[in-house]
């Protein structure tokens, strides 16, 4: 299969690229601060947070684009931090793709090659294996303006990664897409990297296709590293309140005392009661602590009224938010506040109509705990 | 009722009335290029094309090509001067360097012809600036000749253009993606490559528009080569008002006039047709 | 990173080089005008303010900048009038003849002045009123119109078109919008492009040469009579004087409405 011929050792032991306090400062203010981060060879690990969180700048650091104002970057050992950024192999794919408008495809996906000075034929070769990975061909003559978007999301991909660089950036190609498209383009990019093996750092604000994509994510807030987890760990175990609201939909309660008693686990809230762990919970929780707990929306259930039991708590239907496949239905609660439910379909907009009270389940075996301080 | 279009009449009746008094403005230039010469007159015969015969003479034709020439040189030297400066003005990292650039560069627009052409007499002259300071370091013990020559003449009009095309080249520049030179670089080209291979491919356009521009502004350059030129260079401006002001050949001096405006707008029109398919080919924008 | 270093002190140095070259003339007239000697010695031998005296004390001097004010304050404002009604025209309406109307106003910036100033002569004989302030004004009008309706359109470019239709649906009536909505927000292109209009015709020459006379000629034209005559810093210190004043409304016109808007020079 010539397919596969691009092909980096897939999954090696040892690391790509090593991130070591690196540092960034805009004038006074701090664009990444301080951040650590080592990425094995083959990984696909995507930085994710909200836009001025530091993650373009961080990939920008990594290309040779923005100079840190400390710290050093390794890429397969060898210390680039002060490498010009067209001395370093590195692909990448930018988020106007900056495909050269004077140029066809062709000349475009050739271009590295070229400025490599590789042989006419070899650039021949590459360039066609290329074109053929990313299904271009017969596009190989138009102007880069002709294409739309998702064929240039595809040139601009060959282009990256026909110069066999030692790590491909991606800075959040899929955001130009429109919204089928960019279903499409996630499975291809997936297929992708499975098939060349590539170190992959992917930058998104959009936590669904980081969710989707990535082996590790790093989620960022103001500069500094949240979290590095794999999506279901980040999703499930969430480290501080920033990275749990952030991913997902996800409802705060109000601080509250962690008790053992008889071996049972509960959280006692101010003016509500103790809630019932089903289970002693594994992270999070030590008696007389003082927690939050944080709870997705498909964890709190609605139940009929008059259904009794240690996690119930009846509220007022403040809003509903139908959202095709199912419905988010926001109720006030005393003493907790606004607590949302998810619930498939729509039944619940006629059975509990807005302003009517509504009793809800809390099921805690999915509660994370974090120190309320935090 | 409703007024389907406020103001209409108002704001057109002015600028109909102003087209058109300067429409028969052109068309008194016109209408003399066709009329007779009678020496020792003002007053002008009746319709005759001898004036446009009375053009095919070498003496004439080698104004009209010394014309093409300093109009060419001028537009090539202007570029090359212009590019760095334009380029530095957009690319500048610091505010008051890109203010400072503007500043000079945009300035040298507004002071006028005359107050130009004098600076340069006073720059290139034979006890000018230049010698002065040529002889003062010893370089040279007679000064060198710069007035009256076509070199003085194209040095001079290089700086009038400069203006302009430096305004033509820094729009050009300023809409080069960034992106598409950081994407050059990423892929392995050094910086002199992503110039010639990436930003001076995008901003062709640019330096087409200023090259033509510049060509059709110098090709009715006046003052200039009036001055400098001292009467040794003649382009189609001065020979129009020799003929206009010291033969007194009103007919001959609307025709060459005529053909001055003819060859700005033949300039232009070539513009239009070899940036648009450039554009076209680019697909830039 | 170091061939890095000197590529970019090449650089710099070329356009250091270049701005000089730019600027030398404006410097050497500079340094001639307060030079007190009557030869274009340099360095200058001292610094002496007798040629300004001579300048501004010279009758043909001053009747000429009189002639100049006059024909700059008429031509520039009617161009404004003109002009700004043009544009507002141009920016809302589609009519017939438009392209040929537009393609005749904005010739100016391509014809050869000369050829028109010889126009503007011929045509003056035709009415005779040769070498009179009319048609100085006009001439001058025709010039530099183009650049007073670029910058008033330039403006009216920028102003949201939804700002006139939430204006006319909270009730105003289309003279109320022009002078309320449109008016206020256009008045910073309008300014700019008066001044823009009065430097370009204050220092018109070669057109003003064809339809000015003796008793009429404004300041480039005796300016370039004097030049052809004499050779003393004159010239040099009323150039002087011009290059400042100039200098001086340009500051002015970027730091109120930012030139470079104005000329649509757009760096970012």
């Amino acid at each position: 299969m010539t397919e596969t011929a691009i092909i980096h050792p897939s999954k090696e032991t040892g690391s790509a690229v090593d991130i070591v306090r690196v540092r960034k400062d805009f004038g006074s203010a701090v664009g990444v601060a301080d951040v650590s981060l080592t990425i094995g060879k083959g990984e696909f690990v995507t930085l994710l947070g909200p836009s001025g969180c530091g993650k373009s700048t961080l990939l920008g650091m990594i290309a040779g684009f923005v100079t840190p104002t400390a710290g050093k970057i390794v890429v397969d050992g060898t210390d680039i931090t002060d490498l010009e950024p067209y001395r370093r192999d590195i692909g990448m794919v930018f988020q106007s793709y900056a495909l050269f408008p004077h140029m066809n495809v062709h000349d475009n996906i050739a271009f590295g090659l070229k400025m490599r000075r590789l042989p006419a034929a070899e650039v021949e070769k590459e360039v066609a294996r290329a074109i053929a990975m990313m299904k271009l061909e017969g596009f190989e003559a138009r102007r880069v303006r002709q294409l739309s978007g998702g064929q240039q999301q595809r040139v601009a991909l060959a282009r990256a990664i026909v110069i066999r660089p030692k790590v491909l950036l991606l800075d959040e190609p899929l955001s130009a897409l429109d919204k089928n498209l960019r279903a499409q383009m996630q499975v291809e990019l997936s297929e992708l990297h499975r098939k060349t093996g590539l170190t992959t750092i992917f930058v998104t604000h959009d936590q669904g296709e980081a969710l989707s994509l990535s082996d590790r994510i790093v989620v960022m807030n103001k500069g500094a590293v949240q979290q590095v987890a794999a999506p279901i760990e980040l999703y499930r175990q969430p480290a501080n309140g920033f990275v749990a609201s952030f991913i997902g939909e996800i409802n705060a309660l109000p601080p509250g005392r962690c008790e053992l008693k008889d071996g049972t686990a509960s959280l006692v809230l101010p003016g509500v009661g103790p809630l019932v762990f089903p289970a002693v919970p594994a992270s999070g929780f030590a008696p007389g602590r003082q927690v939050r707990a944080f709870l997705r929306p498909e964890h709190v259930r609605p139940v009929s009224a008059g259904a009794a039991g240690p996690n119930v708590v009846t509220g007022k239907v403040e809003a509903h938010i139908y959202q095709g496949s199912h419905t988010i239905t926001r109720v006030v609660v005393e003493g907790i506040g606004l607590v949302e439910t998810r619930v498939t379909g729509a039944d619940i907009v006629a059975s509990a109509p807005v302003g009517a009270p509504l009793a809800l389940a809390f099921d805690l075996s999915e509660a994370v705990l974090l120190d309320a301080a935090a | 009722m409703i007024q389907k279009r406020p103001f209409f009449i108002t704001f057109l009746a002015p600028a109909v009335l102003t087209a058109v008094i300067l429409a028969a403005a052109i068309f008194e230039v016109l209408q003399y290029s066709v009329r007779e010469f009678i020496p020792g007159s003002l007053n002008v015969g009746g319709f005759t094309f001898a004036n446009f015969a009375a053009l095919n003479k070498p003496i004439y034709w080698w104004v009209l090509a010394d014309t093409f020439f300093i109009s060419l040189l001028t537009a090539v030297f202007s570029l090359l001067a212009s590019y760095p400066v334009a380029y530095a003005l957009v690319r500048a990292k610091r505010d008051w360097v890109r203010s400072a650039l503007v500043s000079l560069s945009i300035t040298p627009l507004f002071t006028g012809e005359i107050v130009r052409t004098f600076s340069w007499m006073l720059t290139l002259g034979t006890d000018g600036f230049i010698n002065s300071v040529l002889r003062k370091l010893g370089v040279i013990d007679m000064p060198i000749q710069l007035m009256y020559t076509r070199f003085g003449v194209v040095v001079a009009l290089v700086q009038f253009s400069m203006p302009v095309m430096i305004i033509l080249l820094a729009t050009a520049i300023a809409h080069v993606d960034r992106d598409c030179e950081r994407a050059a670089a990423n892929l392995g080209a050094s910086p002199s490559a992503v110039f010639w291979r990436v930003t001076l491919p995008l901003t062709l356009p640019g330096i087409l528009s200023g090259i033509v521009v510049v060509f059709a502004w110098t090709m009715s350059a006046f003052s200039t080569p009036q001055l400098i030129g001292g009467g040794k260079i003649l382009m189609i401006s001065n020979l129009a008002y020799l003929q206009g002001f010291s033969v007194l050949n009103l007919p001959f001096a609307a025709t060459l006039s005529l053909i001055a405006l003819v060859c700005a707008l033949g300039s232009l029109a070539l513009m239009k047709g070899v940036t648009g398919r450039i554009e076209r080919r680019l697909a830039v924008n | 990173m170091r061939s890095q270093k000197i590529g970019s002190i090449a650089f710099w140095s070329l356009v250091v080089a270049l701005l000089t070259y730019m600027t030398l003339p404006t410097i050497v007239v500079l340094m001639t005008s307060v030079n007190p000697t009557e030869i274009l010695a340099f360095p200058p031998q001292g610094v002496s303010f007798d040629w300004y005296v001579k300048a501004v004390t010279y009758p043909d001097f001053q009747i000429a900048f009189k002639n100049g004010l006059i024909v700059t304050a008429c031509a520039s404002t009617l161009a404004l009038i003109v002009g700004s009604a043009f544009a507002w025209l141009i920016h809302h309406y589609e009519f017939r003849g438009r392209g040929l109307l537009e393609g005749v106003l904005w010739s100016p910036l391509i014809i050869p002045h000369f050829t028109l100033g010889f126009g503007f002569l011929l045509l003056g004989g035709a009415f005779g009123v040769q070498q009179g302030y009319v048609m100085i004004v006009l001439a001058h009008m025709v010039l530099v119109m183009p650049f007073v309706t670029r910058a008033v359109h330039v403006s009216l470019a920028n102003i949201d078109p939804a700002l006139a239709r939430a204006a006319a649906n909270l009730g105003a009536s289309p003279f109320q919008v022009l002078t309320r909505v449109t008016l206020p927000l256009v008045v910073p292109g309008m300014a700019g492009g008066w001044l823009i209009a009065a430097v370009l015709s204050l220092t018109e020459f070669t057109a003003s040469l064809y339809v000015t006379g003796s008793r009429t000629q404004t300041l480039p034209v005796a300016m370039y009579n004097y030049i052809r005559e004499y050779a003393d810093p004159t010239v040099s210190a009323i150039s002087a004087l011009l290059i400042i004043a100039t200098t001086l409304i340009m500051l002015v016109a970027d730091r109120t409405i930012g030139l470079r808007r104005v000329l649509a020079i757009d760096t970012h």
